[in-house]
């Protein structure tokens, strides 16, 4: 049934069995009396990029990081002229969004600061992005350094003879903390550069829909794309794997279909498997230390990396290997898609007025300059960051479930981390003291009711969007990044109507293949994934390469034309459509459909 | 002026129009660039002349020069008349025609379409578009005989003769080309017509040949194409309910188009991917872009004709910046309000 308006934030029920789930997440982020005339007059899309399921309580913090800081960026330090932060809210468990308007009349003064600020970091891009890399790397290996075990006994003997000062247990405190900010600062410098860089880049394709009506997306992308960045360096690892596997008469061995912990054990007794597998470990820090989550890398703690599940790297290298094995060529053709990008740019630069070409080069220059941060931040933030942080948090967990605050170390992803702070409080003191902490018998009834209500939360199919929605969605980053336009909340809106065979979405990688559906929520699915089948998920991440050497086409239910999944289906040429909202909860693994990655339409070929 | 009767299509003494005529001349430019044309000859002005000599040509146009200055329609069309007549009959026999038989026989070609070819057709400014006889499917030597004739007479259809105004008439020379049996059939533009848009590539298609198309009398499938990626950019796909296809015995007939294929494209992706790569290399050819006409049948793509688009290629392209910087361009991106986003949503009813 269509209607003009989503329903209010504060119509929304509480799904049965879930009551008091508030409790599970920090009060500011939530829909709250104070601000319900604001918050009920604005238009909210559910993040299903960054967020498509339920937040655990601790894993709050990723949406913390973004929203403080994506907004201080855009508000307060480049001043972009029509836009301020992205606000957030939590409802029963997933994340609602609203991009900011700056005041109109602010503009023109916003640009002018603008123009100063950002221009600094344009002229100098490449030298502040070495910068960059240093200062990310540098907290990368503080996060790394930080040690948390269950506090001793006894303090060793140097906290004494080497005047160290403090206990283990302050220590625990301090390091808890430090992760938390460590994490929040690497975050400010995520924004440092990413929204000046699309900034850059939707100007570079608004000038080529000027000049050139009816030029595809894909056809602009392809101008700047296409370069050898970090980003495609695991997959690339994978695919040396492979050759050295060849190379050393390993294939036979390596093809079975042994688990990784299995194969590994038998390849470390003779000396060439040994080689493979010490080349394997080398490899795997940090080319390997790849979130899976399907979506935005990271955004929960839920999710292995390659390196903690390597039975994901080893079926693709498996992959790789049948196909160097059948006489296939399994590089990138990089060298390809950059004389590909440099003719189509030549061609489309040929046929613009002679005045704008000067412009045209400067600001395609740009476009690629920033389009490498754009695509390589990911490694350094979402997948490194990321990884170090709910690694080193689960080292805490297991810390804590042994000195006995918690029954099992999972508890603690039940607590938001204020909460944390508290029970690392209440385990530290009754160490130091000797005495006995609340503990587990203070935590176990309140992380029991969270699970359940947890589970609850999990069963509720959320709106996509709430309140009224815009006349006309021209905030660029929510276009660019969530792929939501103007036309597709009207298709939200109007949704009930559709018959059920035909998902529309954003045609991300053009082409047209047939396929059965292969629907995939978490990357332990992704072995089931048979050659040839059309792959419906979430979103997908890097992580997921491997699966991209055997899939026919990509169907995902959030992301726009700069998504991983469309980037990714680009480079490999196979078709992908972005953005359907509702692929995943449609489809069924084994129908057959069509997926038109130029139209952006999906098919069911056989909907009984 | 001399020269052969009978010229080859890829013979480059057919690039000469003074020989062979506006269109003759157009078709031999594109046998040398490497796309498919359908195999033929032209029946050179030389033959035109040998079979119309000066004393022939005095005799034909005697009716029209002795027409009152202002002279009524109704006059003008006897005059005419009287002039196809006397081609028709002057031209009767003559050894020219003998060659046109067996330039026909020789090349085995088949069917065949005639068409009038004259100098002045098909030049840039003039277009002459229609106003001279065209035959199609015509099978064996007496009939493509007959229609090398009668192309000749239709110098003097009424429309030509006024068209042609105090013009001298001819000399006409005839293009004898093989007919592709088309399973559609269209025109294309090197540019978007709907607004000048030179990245891209109009077509419109129907089922069969593409007279009825050219002719405006039924409403084609539609398809945009980017000339440089080669992306189909759009596709109207029209209900096609007839088609104009070769007759059983000779010539041409309307049929219906079966009910599964009335709403499907009728050109694929590689098709128009095969159109694309000739209209960029005729374009690149000609150094401006080109309008033209082409036919698909189990060979694939053949490119009937092509010439100069003569409206948006005058114009300069149209500047979408006010030059400056990038900076500057990221400025006005972020506060122009008219920011063009990317709106991938290209579908189309």
């Amino acid at each position: 049934m269509a209607t003009d308006r989503f329903p209010s934030p504060f119509d929304i029920e509480t799904p049965p069995g879930a009551e008091g789930w508030e409790s599970m997440y920090d009060w500011y982020h939530l829909f709250g009396p104070e601000r319900r005339e604001l918050d009920e007059g604005r238009f909210w899309f559910a993040d299903r990029l960054h967020h498509p399921d339920v937040l655990h309580p601790y894993d709050e913090i990723q949406c913390e990081c973004w929203w403080q800081a994506l907004g201080a960026f855009n508000t307060r330090i480049f001043a972009m002229p029509p836009a301020y932060g992205v606000d957030q809210r939590i409802l029963n468990g997933r994340l609602y969004v609203t991009p900011v308007p700056a005041p109109a009349g602010d503009v023109a003064a916003r640009a002018e600061e603008f123009g100063r600020r950002a221009g600094h970091y344009y002229e100098r891009w490449n030298e502040i992005y070495e910068e960059w890399k240093e200062k990310v790397n540098a907290r990368l290996a503080e996060i790394r350094a930080l040690r948390f075990e269950p506090l001793p006994d006894l303090e060793p003997e140097s906290t004494v003879y080497d005047h160290v000062g403090h206990s283990a247990g302050f220590r625990m405190i301090r390091d808890f903390n430090h992760l938390v900010t460590t994490m929040y600062e690497t975050y400010q410098f995520h924004f440092e550069l990413l929204n000046i860089g699309y900034a850059a880049y939707l100007t570079f394709f608004g000038m080529c829909k000027s000049a050139f009506p009816d030029i595809s997306d894909q056809s602009i992308s392809r101008m700047v794309g296409g370069l050898d960045v970090e980003l495609y360096r695991p997959d690339d690892e994978l695919k040396r794997l492979a050759k050295e596997a060849q190379r050393l008469g390993l294939g036979d061995e390596i093809s079975g279909n042994e688990d990784a912990a299995t194969l590994f054990e038998k390849l470390r007794a003779n000396e060439a498997g040994a080689e493979w597998v010490a080349d394997w470990e080398r490899t795997a820090d940090p080319w390997f230390v790849v979130n899976t989550d399907p979506g935005h890398p990271g955004g929960y703690h839920v999710h292995p990396t390659w390196a903690q599940a390597p039975d994901i790297p080893l079926a693709s290298v498996r992959e790789y290997l049948r196909r160097l094995e059948a006489g296939e060529s399994i590089d990138r053709p990089t060298d390809e898609v950059l004389r590909e990008r440099d003719r189509i740019t030549a061609e489309y630069r040929e046929l613009m007025a002679p005045a704008d070409q000067p412009v045209f080069d400067e600001t395609v220059e740009l476009a690629r300059l920033v389009f490498v941060y754009i695509e390589e931040h990911v490694l350094y933030i979402e997948h490194w960051m990321w990884a170090a942080f709910w690694a080193k948090s689960k080292e805490l967990a297991a810390a804590l479930a042994a000195m006995g605050e918690f029954d099992d170390a999972e508890d603690m992803f039940f607590l938001r981390r204020y909460e944390v702070a508290e029970a690392i409080y209440d385990c530290v003191v009754g160490w130091s003291v000797g005495s006995r902490s609340r503990g587990a018998d203070y935590w176990r009834p309140i992380i029991a009711r969270r699970r359940e209500i947890y589970t609850a939360l999990k069963a509720w199919d959320p709106a996509p969007a709430l309140g009224p929605p815009p006349a006309e969605i021209n905030e660029p980053f929510t276009v660019m990044l969530w792929g939501i336009t103007t036309s597709t909340v009207g298709e939200w809106l109007t949704s009930d109507d559709g018959d059920g065979t035909t998902l529309r979405g954003t045609g991300g990688s053009p082409g047209v293949v047939e396929g059965p559906v292969r629907v995939v929520t978490h990357v332990s699915e992704l072995g089931s994934v048979q050659p040839g089948e059309v792959l419906v998920c979430p979103a997908t991440s890097p992580s997921w390469a491997p699966v991209f050497a055997r899939i026919a086409a990509t169907v995902s239910d959030v992301g726009g034309i700069m998504s991983h999944t469309a980037i990714v289906c680009r480079e490999y040429g196979m078709p992908a459509v972005v953005g359907t909202g509702n692929a995943v909860a449609t489809l069924r693994t084994g129908q057959r459909v069509r997926v038109d990655g130029g139209t952006g339409v999906v098919t069911v070929l056989d909907p009984s | 002026m001399s020269g052969a009767w009978i010229v080859p299509l890829a013979d480059p003494a057919a690039g000469d129009p003074g020989l062979v005529g506006g269109k003759g001349a157009g078709l031999q430019r594109l046998c040398g660039l490497g796309v498919r044309v359908p195999a033929g000859f032209v029946v050179s002005t030389a033959a035109f002349r040998a079979a119309l000599d000066e004393f022939s040509q005095a005799r034909i146009e005697a009716p029209l020069r002795a027409l009152p200055p202002a002279a009524s329609p109704t006059q003008l069309e006897s005059a005419a008349a009287a002039a196809r007549a006397a081609v028709l009959d002057a031209a009767f026999d003559a050894p020219v025609l003998e060659a046109v038989r067996s330039a026909y026989t020789e090349r085995g070609l088949g069917s065949v379409a005639v068409r009038s070819s004259a100098a002045a057709e098909d030049a840039a400014d003039t277009s002459y578009a229609g106003e001279h006889d065209s035959y199609l499917e015509l099978h064996g030597p007496d009939a493509v005989a007959e229609a090398v004739r009668r192309c000749w007479a239709s110098l003097y259809t009424t429309r030509a003769v006024s068209y042609r105004g105090e013009r001298d008439a001819g000399p006409m020379a005839v293009v004898v080309q093989r007919m592709v049996p088309a399973r559609a059939a269209g025109v294309f533009m090197t540019l978007n017509p709907a607004n000048g848009d030179r990245s891209a590539m109009a077509c419109e298609a129907v089922w069969g040949l593409g007279e009825p198309l050219v002719s405006g009398t039924v409403t084609p499938d539609r398809f945009l194409v980017d000339k440089i990626s080669g992306e189909v950019l759009r596709r109207e796909v029209a209900d096609k309910p007839t088609r104009l296809v070769r007759a059983a015995d000779g010539g041409t007939v309307t049929e219906d188009v079966p009910e599964s294929l009335r709403a499907t494209p009728c050109l694929s992706d590689a098709e128009l991917a095969e159109l694309l790569r000739i209209g960029r290399t005729v374009e690149r050819a000609a150094g401006c872009p080109q309008d033209g006409e082409f036919a698909v049948d189990p060979a694939g793509v053949a490119l009937l004709q092509a010439r100069p688009e003569t409206v948006w290629s005058r114009r300069a392209p149209r500047s979408v910046t006010s030059g400056g910087t990038a900076l500057g361009a990221v400025l006005a991106t972020l506060t122009g309000g008219t920011l063009d986003r990317p709106n991938p949503r290209n579908r189309r009813p």
